[in-house]
């Protein structure tokens, strides 16, 4: 069946089902359904790079080639992001190996440049350091539950964490971030 | 303001955010690229996995029934052994699973 023919209330698992029959179109359909999550969650891993690009697509190929191991009595995407997570993951211990053995001449500059020192500009600089400082997890905790809309359940399967700890993981991150912004203060010591 | 503790919602204005500074260029160029790949991917169906093993199964199954035919007929049939002994090949006497068989070696052993 033509994706164009695909009704867009075809649900994560029939595609999947059709996907493990060696579908490649309704594969396909989960990846315009899912891309743009996948990608954000990989970038919150590993910052704007191609490295995040490559590493979401990682992940789609590894579903891909294990969806005949996908269980359809679950849900699709915490499983789909998991992988994509976990990509991104490894990647970012493969980096701090590299790290770990070249050490770098240079090192990076979090200033802001002159040149886009307007208040909106500022702003998300702000948050975007803020963001990279918090640890992977706090960060892919929070983009599912903010940005993707992800339940405490869903976010545990994909970070293999109980669901308090991912509670603990999103207020976190959103202090720090909230704090950085300045949008709050905060609060007194009891 | 005061800073929240747990919240059971999804902060909509902290999505925002997120997705602002998450968001890469050209997400329909990111789409096409990875349902690309997926299309290059030539993902391995059971068939393949058959296919790429059947010329090693084939020979296998060939060689088992091949045992299996040598080790039975004397059984079956002790007046033919030595027929059997005439026409076997040199790799009777080497091949440790013929060696292993009692039928075998007394056929062998006889034949001395």
């Amino acid at each position: 069946m033509e994706p164009s023919l695909r009704t867009p209330d075809q649900t994560d698992t029939e595609l999947a089902i059709a996907a493990a029959r060696g579908d490649g179109d309704a594969f396909g359909v989960l990846v315009e359904r899912y891309g743009l999550a996948a990608r954000r969650v990989a970038r919150a891993v590993l910052g704007h790079g191609d490295d995040a690009d490559d590493a979401a697509q990682d992940g789609f190929i590894a579903a891909w080639r294990a969806i005949g191991q996908f269980d359809i009595a679950r849900p699709f995407r915490p499983w789909l992001m998991r992988i994509v997570a976990n990509a991104a993951l490894d990647l970012v211990r493969r980096r701090k190996v590299r790290r770990a053995v070249t050490i770098p001449e240079t090192v990076e500059s979090r200033q802001i440049s002159p040149d886009r020192a307007t208040e909106d500009a500022i702003f998300r600089e702000r948050f975007s350091a803020a963001l990279s400082g918090l640890p992977e997890r706090q960060r892919v905790a929070v983009v599912l539950f903010d940005a993707e809309g992800y339940g405490h359940a869903e976010i545990a399967e994909v970070l293999g964490v109980p669901e308090g700890t991912v509670r603990s993981y999103v207020f976190h991150a959103r202090r720090a971030l909230r704090r950085a912004l300045g949008v709050y203060r905060e609060e007194p010591d009891a | 303001m005061r800073e929240p503790s747990f919240d059971h919602a999804p902060d909509r204005a902290m999505g925002d955010l997120l997705r602002q500074a998450l968001d890469g260029p050209a997400p329909e160029a990111f789409v096409a690229r990875v349902r690309s790949a997926i299309g290059h991917d030539g993902r391995e169906t059971s068939w393949d996995v058959l296919g790429r093993w059947a010329p090693a199964g084939l020979v296998a199954a060939g060689v088992a029934a091949a045992l299996v035919w040598m080790l039975l007929r004397p059984a079956a049939d002790p007046r033919d052994n030595g027929s059997m002994l005439a026409s076997a090949p040199v790799q009777m006497e080497v091949t440790p699973q013929q060696a292993e068989s009692d039928v075998l070696t007394a056929t062998l052993l006889e034949g001395r």
